[in-house]
């Protein structure tokens, strides 16, 4: 269907066309006033969307930045009587100052206490206005802030001043798209979409929070400072919630995670009221129900609905490109690991090693540790005893992301794949980390892909697939982290006897690298032909470790999988 | 006299079939153990039984086609569940509990609540308590009694020993023997094979979503049931048969 | 100025108040995991229905407490079947979105109707002071606290030792488990819906009298259910009602040695402090590790 993404690039075009034609040839001052104000809040709104459409977290402090850009524009403007190439700066400066001071503390954050957080601060900003008229005018604000000045050239209102502003709308909303496909935004979906599994695949998760958050402050302040220069005034009302719920709908309607759908929803509901004005008095209740009536039937947005009607073009996949040399990998120890919840002893000092080149299963009865075992090792979990020891270092209880990087990679018990993305976007983002593009990220991972047998499934969305391909992605995501050691939870759940057999091929591949692989596993059909060596869990211990046939013949491993006799 | 009809019931999860054209009937008052190694289907063929999960394929509970009802109907027409990891409401006290599940006016409602603290005795020491506060072993009681107010025809058990000491699992088992004894039919899935066979008429085996063994409890062979859980390394991957 | 013992009360009948909004919020919040964001605007729309039918009921404001609790439950209903309902499966951003709709729909409805002026209803019983020996008091001040305290009272209640209570709960708990127990959830989750709301309702009619009530009024309130049901840990009810005394009496507190804005200033760092130091809110369990 190629020519559904020439329709989409041709529609984008006609309606820039579109928009150019309105604003020069139709509209009145107060309709490019209107179209003035959209820019204003599509700007805030894309800075928005990037913290929270693409990064996931609720942060209720977007209008505080807009506010604050706004009154450092006002106040240096209308009382030092600052021009634009001065404030504007500091526009920008002093929210993502802001942002960083605030930032680290709240990230970690839960995220309704996130939100309530960055509230707090708003509403503590919003008094400051109010309170210090000294400083802001109080109540009534400041009056009598210069236009922008733009090399001596003061910009006149309407068609120039609109001008202007969508200028910046479009350098900003491509340099945000221009990130949002790159690396770093690929890293933020994922934190966004699993962050467990982001800092698995070695992500600093914090950190990519941190720096979405700064940068939705660069934006709102940004448009703050523009929205001042038009309205000649600045005044406490650019810090009141309306405004941050005005950004969040436009973000949201628009098509929440899409840098586009933020400028559409901001162009939408800047023109929705408008067009009721008709209407007189009840304009703004049919504007109510007509908002109800959009998120019902549009949950997804506007950009959610073109994407339905107009698929993107399918980008080439990249050309695949063989990975860096590994480096030699070493033994990963298990020594009197520990770990109870509430009281519960989940792992009970257990201690095994597991050798590069060999496959190592881990088998027991529902509950008796496995996946915390595993969670333990990976860094999802704190022991509270014990060491994990690879190539020297003690690992336990280090961030999962450090684990990462010091080589360890894991799937999940429940293929937890990111729904939207590609099957080669997915297994990109275990190399996001390590790679300088993500062109190189996804001709790596396409290498990984052939290596398994699923390169055609590179252009599907990983929502649908069925469990095999699924475990088959998850395992190429995994591989594409070149690990010294791989831990493996229930990778043959759900497959098929020849599927298994398959995955077992590839696993022996895998290990004859010189990988140190550990599959924890219920199928001894698939696990006991593949494995060397077998270590069986029950209540937290280690009842037996040694050679598959004589584990699965130890008469304490029996009677703990087929339970004692009746009492 | 059959109670419980299934055929040709599939079920999955996101593209994984966990449940695979499974056909069986239950008589009234019979014991059923369903049996098999974990990701065998048991779970999630007592969920569709339910209605929790959907799924294709028919269910007749005494002559009632039941495979369009929500769950909380089927449960009013003589189902009982225990889910695997008892989830007991926690922050609700051990009466509000069993409470919740009734659907019969006060007074019987007290009534039943008497049966199921007379069946459970260390629940009515703990009565006022919150479920939360409650002992592995309590709490898988207070689960089944939970099922036990809604008066099912059919006890579907997931997993009832699991996280359970054997001491505490046994007196779990007594409980079910006795309720099977009154006359409630019992679907019970279980891990722990032996317990499970020790408690039921007949055994249902399952592998990879699919029936393998329908017959008499004591017919079901040790060897066979080792070999079907921990696989014959010698003769490499067992196959079904 | 006003005495301690005048400000402690005046605190605790604002807090009361807020203490229905902030139930409201989180029942919704704990049947359905959906934040209402129109819960504030569905107080000033109690407010406004009992501004509307206090000519038509010739009696003190006391009357006009059913009506107004009845009705509200309706509206109530039909927030949840519009901006709930249609919505249930998908992400709960979509729930903020629809509510926020609500909202605009009942303020603007609100101005059209009754004009932007600001209202007062009838105060419940009398608009006079008392006297409690030395103490003299406000005759609304204690109505609020004893109406107040009674719908909370008849809540934990019907919560407690009914059947529906109990359905209610177990739905909040655990919707899987609670069908699986023969509970109807969507029933439930509905008359959750119908309860906040009347409960909205009726914390409008308690504050118009004293407060007057504008169709704006709702934003400032939604914000202090948000921060009461915070405070108070996230889906914790008694921390909601606690949360929302706290608010009060801040508010009022604060106010009279200082100022309303540092009121509010010195609420919310302490807030954020609260926020920083214990995650999980004064009632709320411990925050898991976020990766």
């Amino acid at each position: 269907m190629k020519w559904r993404g020439a329709v989409r690039r041709v529609l984008f075009a006609l309606g820039v066309v579109a928009l150019l034609a309105y604003a020069v040839l139709y509209a009145s001052p107060y309709g490019l006033r209107v179209l003035t104000v959209a820019g204003v809040y599509a700007l805030a709104t894309v800075g928005f969307q990037v913290v929270f459409g693409l990064g996931g977290a609720l942060s209720l402090a977007q209008g505080t930045f807009f506010g604050v850009g706004a009154y450092v524009t006002g106040i240096l403007g209308s009382q030092l009587g600052w021009t634009f190439p001065a404030t504007f700066p500091l526009s920008l400066a002093v929210p993502v100052g802001l942002a960083l001071l605030v930032g680290l503390p709240v990230l970690r954050l839960e995220s309704h206490y996130f939100a309530l957080a960055t509230l707090g601060v708003a509403q503590v900003v919003l008094l400051l206005a109010v309170n210090t008229p000294e400083l802001t005018g109080g109540a009534n604000g400041l009056a009598g802030v210069p236009g922008i000045v733009l090399a001596g050239w003061a910009v006149p209102r309407g068609l120039p001043l609109a001008a202007v502003v969508w200028a910046c709308v479009a350098l900003g909303a491509a340099a945000a798209a221009r990130l949002a496909h790159g690396r770093w935004g690929r890293a933020l979906t994922l934190v966004r979409d699993d962050p467990l599994a982001a800092a698995t695949l070695g992500l600093d998760v914090g950190r990519l929070r941190l720096t979405a958050f700064a940068l939705s402050a660069l934006y709102g302040g940004a448009a703050g400072a523009l929205s001042v220069h038009t309205q000649r005034v600045v005044s406490p009302e650019v810090l009141e919630f309306p405004v941050m719920v005005a950004i969040l709908t436009m973000a949201v309607v628009g098509g929440r995670g899409r840098i586009a759908g933020a400028v559409l929803g901001a162009v939408l509901l800047v023109h929705l009221p408008e067009w009721f004005r008709g209407l007189e008095r009840s304009y703004l209740i049919v504007y109510g129900l007509a908002l109800l009536a959009a998120i019902v039937v549009a949950p997804h947005g506007i950009t959610g609905v073109l994407d339905r009607l107009l698929p993107p073009r399918v980008r080439p996949l990249p050309k695949a490109a063989a990975l860096p040399e590994r480096a030699a990998g070493g033994a990963l120890r298990v020594e009197g690991l520990r770990k109870a919840f509430g009281g519960v002893r989940a792992v009970d000092g257990v201690s095994f090693t597991l050798e590069p080149g060999r496959v190592t299963g881990l088998i027991g009865p529902n509950g008796s540790g496995k996946t915390t075992v595993i969670n333990l090792i990976s860094g999802l979990e704190r022991p509270d005893g014990g060491r994990v020891m690879l190539g020297g270092r003690n690992l336990a209880g280090a961030r999962p992301d450090w684990v990462a990087r010091a080589g360890i990679a894991r799937t999940f018990q429940a293929a937890g794949l990111p729904e939207g993305a590609t099957v080669l976007e997915a297994v990109a983002a275990a190399r996001l980390e390590r790679d300088p593009s993500v062109a190189q990220a996804e001709a790596h991972a396409r290498t990984v892909l052939e290596r398994l047998g699923v390169a055609e499934l590179a252009g599907r969305p990983c929502g649908g697939l069925p469990a095999a391909l699924r475990r088959r992605v998850e395992l190429a995501r995994a591989l594409a982290r070149q690990p010294a050691v791989l831990l493996l939870d229930e990778p043959a759940a759900g497959l098929t006897d020849g599927e298994k057999a398959e995955l077992a091929r590839h696993l022996a591949a895998v290990a004859a690298e010189g990988v140190a692989v550990l599959v924890v596993e219920h199928d001894m059909g698939f696990l006991l032909p593949l494995a060397q060596r077998v270590v069986a869990l029950d209540q937290g211990r280690v009842l037996a470790d040694g050679a598959p046939g004589d584990v699965v013949r130890h008469p304490a491993v029996v009677a703990a999988y087929l339970g004692e006799g009746s009492p | 006299m059959t109670l419980l009809t299934i055929e040709g019931l599939s079920a999955g999860y996101g593209g994984a079939v966990a449940v695979d054209g499974v056909s069986l009937a239950l008589k009234a008052g019979e014991t059923v153990a369903l049996l098999g190694a974990n990701g065998a289907g048991k779970s999630t063929l007592l969920k569709a039984v339910l209605g929790l999960v959907p799924a294709r394929g028919r269910v007749v509970l005494d002559g009632v086609e039941v495979g369009g009802l929500a769950a909380e109907k089927r449960v009013r027409l003589g189902l009982g569940y225990v889910p695997e990891g008892r989830r007991v409401f926690a922050g609700m006290s051990v009466r509000d509990n069993l409470e919740v599940a009734s659907f019969a006016g006060t007074a019987e409602r007290g009534r039943d609540l008497e049966r199921v603290l007379a069946l459970f005795p260390q629940l009515r020491e703990k009565a006022g308590e919150r479920a939360w506060r409650l002992s592995g072993g309590q709490q898988q009681m207070l689960a089944v009694g939970r099922a036990l107010m809604g008066r099912p025809r059919l006890l579907l058990l997931d997993e009832p020993s699991l996280g359970l000491s054997p001491k505490v699992a046994g007196e779990v088992f007594a409980a079910v023997r006795a309720i099977a004894a009154q006359g409630t039919a019992v679907l019970l899935a279980e891990q722990s094979a032996r317990r499970a066979l020790a408690a039921a008429g007949r055994a249902v085996l399952l592998r990879l979503g699919r029936v393998v063994h329908d017959g008499p409890a004591d017919a079901l062979d040790a060897e066979a049931l080792r070999a079907a859980f921990l696989g014959d390394p010698i003769l490499g991957p067992s196959e079904s048969s | 100025m006003l005495t301690a013992a005048q400000l402690l009360l005046n605190g605790v009948a604002l807090g009361a108040a807020y203490a229905l909004v902030a139930l409201g919020f989180v029942l919704v919040l704990n049947a359905t995991g959906a934040v209402n964001f129109a819960q504030g605007d569905l107080v000033m729309a109690g407010g406004m229905l009992a501004v509307a039918l206090a000519p038509l009921v010739p009696a003190p404001g006391i009357a006009l407490l059913p009506v107004v609790l009845v009705l509200m439950a309706g509206l109530g209903l039909l927030v949840s079947l519009a901006a709930y309902l249609p919505l249930r499966g998908r992400p709960h951003v979509g729930v903020f979105i629809s509510t926020i709709a609500v909202g605009i729909v009942l303020q603007n409805g609100a101005t059209v109707l009754l004009g932007p002026e600001p209202r007062a209803a009838p105060p419940l019983f009398g608009g006079g002071t008392l006297r409690l020996g030395e103490l003299v008091v406000a005759e609304q001040s204690l109505a609020i606290v004893a109406v107040a305290a009674l719908l909370i009272g008849a809540q934990q209640w019907v919560f407690a030792r009914t059947q529906l209570g109990r359905r209610l709960r177990a739905t909040a708990q655990d919707p899987e488990m609670a069908r699986a127990c023969g509970v109807p959830v969507t029933a439930m989750i509905l008359a959750t819906f119908a309860l906040g709301t009347a409960y909205a309702g009726a914390a409008g009619l308690l504050l118009a009298n004293q407060f007057f009530v504008t169709p704006t009024a709702g934003g400032d309130l939604i914000l202090k259910a948000y921060i009461a049901v915070t405070i108070g840990g996230w889906g914790s009810v008694p921390g909601a009602v606690a949360g929302a005394l706290v608010i009060a009496l801040f508010e009022v507190g604060v106010s009279a040695v200082l100022s309303y804005p540092v009121a509010m200033g010195a609420l919310y760092v302490t807030l954020l402090v609260v926020l920083v130091a214990r995650p999980q809110g004064l009632f709320g369990e411990v925050a898991r590790r976020r990766a």
